[in-house]
Order: structure tokens, then sequence, then C-alpha cells
């Protein structure tokens, strides 16, 4: 299968079942939404290193958020569900507790499952917090230096998916890193997606465990390290001399369905050779996005 | 027609209590069925609802009361469930108790609308008499859950030994607003009568008229609750109450009190800019 010349490769990108929170944060302004956003999903690119990953779903306007001010909504997940109350509780107590003007909101209000996040950070308020009940929701009010802290008694938890993915070969590295942008663009904003590395792009993917280290659960993807082309089993074409990965953890696989979808297509541009998917052979991951299915070709 | 309409037969002449009528669960039960629950009256002792009003129609979940119930006490007292419609105004204790569901009354409500309720809703168009979301007499706590908006104007001792949950005035308060009140919220959009929030210890009034806090209130600070914003809009939103964006985006003076009592309730004063 070709779009616009790009190579689309026989495979399937492998994800895992994870679990995730919404959390909405609002701001008096956009500049203070951004800058709570940025540190509540700063250092949650993987599991594998910082305990969770998140993102900026998307920015919302004021006709979007609870209490009618600019906002974000932000999607954290983790791998198992008794890790998302504490992840929760650190961040939000951290990084949106801390930063001015700030309210977080729960983003998943339907969801049966339930944590306890602003009943736990109300002992912050060393007695003098308080709670309200306003449309059915009980929200906290923390006394802060600068005002008032609000935050939602309780957040939702669903079952997410975690490691929807594609590679992007390229000729050379600049025209990788066009693609990889035009494709973070494309996904920029899609409901239910959230793409936890710097700029959605990943330039380290890896392979599970190591071949020189019994410790390390995971370690450079060689076959895709063009500088290794030479000495290791590579997975690289001749023309390719540069990779870039893409990572999208979802809500549900339609959403990384989509995004997939319009993550590829905006990658399918001059200098980049083929996309292709990261997997570990079917066996580890419940969930396979294959992307011939994705771009509406057939798979084999 | 959908729902269940109940017509008054004739003017009524003397006091009932429709309370029995639909405090026991009633969706789902047909115009026969809801015809032969009994109610109260002053004078006679039980009766068929049947033999007050004329019920038609079909089960959905809503009913609706038709005619003149000035004289009629206790209407949709312990409602759990459905939505109950008042066409008019209608007596005393309406909506006591509601556990759930929703009750909406277009005319005028008597005193102690919505006493000792602990869930639901409760919508009176027009005005409410004296100790709207109180306790009940004998009874040390007023209203425990849900929220009570009344449109018009409510009368003296509204929210009186309140829990929790939500009284909302379109209007003028009377005296004694939040009067013990344990916690909860009082929002008043009109003026208040004297003594307002006197012997509160948790509870929170948000005046949105200018307001004299009660000497053993302590000026706190000038404050943007986040939480008002969200209030605020839900109040102008879901049932249009005089709420502008000038209170939403506005400041508030914040009172705390009543130190005769713990000092950790609050009157929120809208203070224009």
């Amino acid at each position: 299968m070709q779009i616009r010349g790009v190579h689309i490769e026989d495979t399937f990108a492998e994800a895992f079942t994870m679990r995730s929170a919404r959390l909405i944060v609002t701001a008096r302004s956009a500049r203070w939404v951004r800058e709570a956003a940025l540190k509540l999903t700063g250092f949650a690119t993987s599991v594998i290193g910082c305990k969770c990953e998140a993102g900026i779903e998307r920015e919302l306007t004021e006709a979007e958020t609870p209490d009618g001010r600019p906002g974000v909504s932000v999607l954290l997940m983790v791998m198992a569900k008794d890790e998302l109350s504490k992840r929760l509780i650190e961040r939000v107590g951290q990084t949106i507790l801390t930063c001015p003007t700030t309210a977080c909101y729960d983003g998943l209000p339907d969801a049966p499952d339930r944590l306890k996040v602003g009943s736990a950070l109300r002992y912050f308020g060393d007695g003098f917090q308080s709670s309200k009940v306003i449309g059915g929701q009980r929200f906290w009010r923390i006394p802060v230096m600068e005002g008032e802290f609000l935050v939602a008694e309780t957040f939702g938890m669903v079952k997410c998916i975690g490691g929807g993915n594609f590679l992007i070969l390229a000729e050379d590295a600049d025209k990788a890193l066009a693609a990889a942008e035009a494709a973070v663009d494309a996904m920029h904003g899609m409901t239910g997606i959230i793409l936890p590395f710097p700029g959605g792009v990943v330039r380290s993917g890896s392979k599970v465990g190591s071949k020189r280290s019994k410790t390390m659960i995971a370690s450079t993807n060689d076959a895709y390290c063009p500088t290794l082309r030479a000495v290791t089993a590579t997975a690289l074409p001749d023309t390719v001399n540069s990779v870039l990965e893409i990572v999208v953890n979802g809500l549900d696989a339609a959403a990384i369905n989509a995004s997939m979808r319009a993550g590829i297509d905006a990658a399918c541009r001059p200098g980049v050779v083929s996309i292709t998917a990261g997997n570990y052979g079917g066996k580890l991951g419940p969930h396979h996005f294959k992307l011939r299915d994705i771009m509406g070709g057939t798979s084999a | 027609m959908s729902g269940l309409r109940l017509t008054l037969r004739v003017p009524l002449r003397e006091r009932i209590d429709l309370g029995p009528a639909f405090a026991a669960a009633w969706i789902g039960a047909g115009a026969t069925e809801i015809a032969g629950r009994d109610v109260w009256s002053a004078r006679s002792g039980p009766l068929p609802l049947g033999d007050l009003f004329t019920v038609k129609g079909t089960p959905d979940g809503t009913v609706t009361l038709a005619g003149d119930l000035e004289l009629a006490g206790r209407v949709g007292a312990g409602l759990g469930e459905g939505t109950l419609r008042v066409d008019g105004s209608v007596g005393d204790h309406a909506g006591a108790g509601l556990r759930g569901g929703r009750l909406e009354i277009s005319g005028h409500a008597g005193h102690s609308t919505g006493e000792g309720m602990s869930g639901g809703l409760i919508v009176v168009r027009g005005n409410a008499g004296n100790r709207t979301g109180a306790a009940a007499p004998g009874r040390k706590r007023g209203m425990t859950g849900g929220e009570l908006v009344v449109l018009g104007n409510a009368g003296e001792e509204t929210g009186a030994a309140m829990r929790r949950g939500l009284v909302a005035v379109g209007g003028t308060t009377g005296s004694c607003t939040l009067l013990s009140g344990i916690a909860g919220t009082v929002v008043a959009c009109g003026s208040t009568g004297p003594d307002a929030a006197l012997w509160n210890k948790r509870g929170s009034l948000v005046c949105l008229a200018p307001v004299e806090p009660g000497a053993t209130y302590r000026y706190a600070c000038i404050i943007q609750p986040v939480y008002l914003r969200l209030l605020l809009r839900r109040l102008r939103d879901a049932y249009g109450l005089p709420v502008t964006a000038a209170h939403i985006d506005g400041r508030f003076r914040r009172y705390s009190g009543d130190f005769a009592e713990t000092g950790r309730g609050e009157i929120l004063a809208w203070s224009p800019a």
C-alpha cells in the first residue's frame, strides 16, 4: 500500500490497556492555564520511568469549562488502577494547587469508578477547608495565600489504551522531523487522545529488554537506528537515514484509529520512505492497530 | 397527553394534606391507582384522591396538579421520584421531607416549603413563605441535601438550621436568613432582612444585594471565589435567576462568622466594581 509515494508497511502497532483520568484545569487567563498544564503533564512521557503518561488533550474555550474561564483537558494514564489516585494526588497537589488562579475539575463525571483526589488534597487546608455541592458534584474549597483553590472531590477512572504508534522512516533527519511535525499538527486537539512525548514525537523508540543488561526493561530499538545499520539486524531500507516515532494513547480504540489515520496521512510527504509501527509480535499487548486497515487498505 | 393530570373537581373548602399521595413510589402507577390513594382532609379524615381530583392520562413519571390548591398542604411532601408539577399556588409545607425527584410550582408556596428536605429539587416560580428550607418544628436540622429555588421572594428564617444543600432566592429574603445554619448555602439575589446568618456555624450566605453583617461577623477579605462562578452560572442557566455577568465575574467581601458560634461560616457580599 502506498500513500503519495510513501510505503505503508503491512504491520500493526501493539498497545496495552491502561487506566485514565481526565482533568479539566481552568485559570484566570490562558497564560496560567498553559503554565499549570505544562507542569501537570511534565515528566510524564512513559510509565517506564515516569510512573504515568500524561498530555494535553485539547484547549477549552470559556464556553466549554465549568467556571467559564479558559481551560485545558488533560488525560493522565497509568498501568495499574491503584496507581492512578496516587499520581493524581501528587500532580494536582504539586502543580495545580500551587499555580495561581487555577481550579481543577473532573472530566469524566459519568465514570462509575471514582478516585478520591480532592477529598485527599483537602487536608492541605489544615481544617479550614470546606466543601460545596454544586449540581450534584462535591467540590473542596482549600484556602491558600492567593485566595482559594477549588478541586473536585472525586475523579472518574476509565480503561484506556496506551502505546498506539507509528514510525516515520525518512531519507534524512530534516525530512523525518518535518513529517513528524505535520503528523502531530494533524493529530493535535483530537478528542480522546494524547501524545505524551515531547512535542508528540519520540526519537528514542525502544525494544523490550536489553541485549547486555538483565536489569534494563527497555533499551534502544537498534533495528531502527541508522547508525547501527552495519552492526545489527537492521529493519531500515537503504535510503532511510532517520526515524521518528509518534506515540498515541487514547480513551478508546476508535480515538486512536482516527488520530493515527490523520497523523499517518499528514506524514506521507516528500522525503518519507515508509511508515511502519512498533509491536512485540502480538504477544504482549491486546490492542492491535493495523496500519493498512486504518488507512483504508487491506492487511495480510 | 403526557403523564397524569389531576384536575381539582371543585374548589377546596377545607385544608387537605396531599402528602400521602406521592410520598410512596408512584412512577408507573396508572390513573386508577393514583385516584385510589388516600389523602387527608382536615374535617373528613382520609379520602381517596379521586374524590377531589379527576385523574387522566398515562403514567410517564410526571404528574400535573391543576386547580386552586392554596388550601392544599404538604404537596409533594416526601417525594422521592419523578416530577410533580403544580399549575398554580400551594399551601404550607410543600415538598417537606423531599428525598428526590422534582417539585415545580408555577405559583406561590406557603410557609415551610422544603422543610427538612434531603434531596431532589424544588422550584417555586412565585414567592415562598417563612422558614423555606428550614428545620421542621422540634428538629435540629433543616435541609440536608437537594436544591430549593424560589424565583420570587422568600420569608423569614429561610434556610434555618440547614445542614447541606442549596437554597436560592431570586427576590428578597426576610429576617434571619440562614438562622443557626449548620452548613449548606443560601444565595439571596435580592435584599436580605436583618440578622442575616445569625448563629450560623459553617454555612454560606451569598448576597448579591447589599447586606449588613451582624456584629458577630468579622470582615476577612475581598475575594473572587471560583466556586461561586460555578454556582451562579448554574443558577442563571438552569433556573433563570437574576444573576448577571457582573455577579459571576465580580468580587465579594467575605465576612467570617458567626463568632457567637464556631466562626467558620461566611457571608459573601457582592461588591460592585
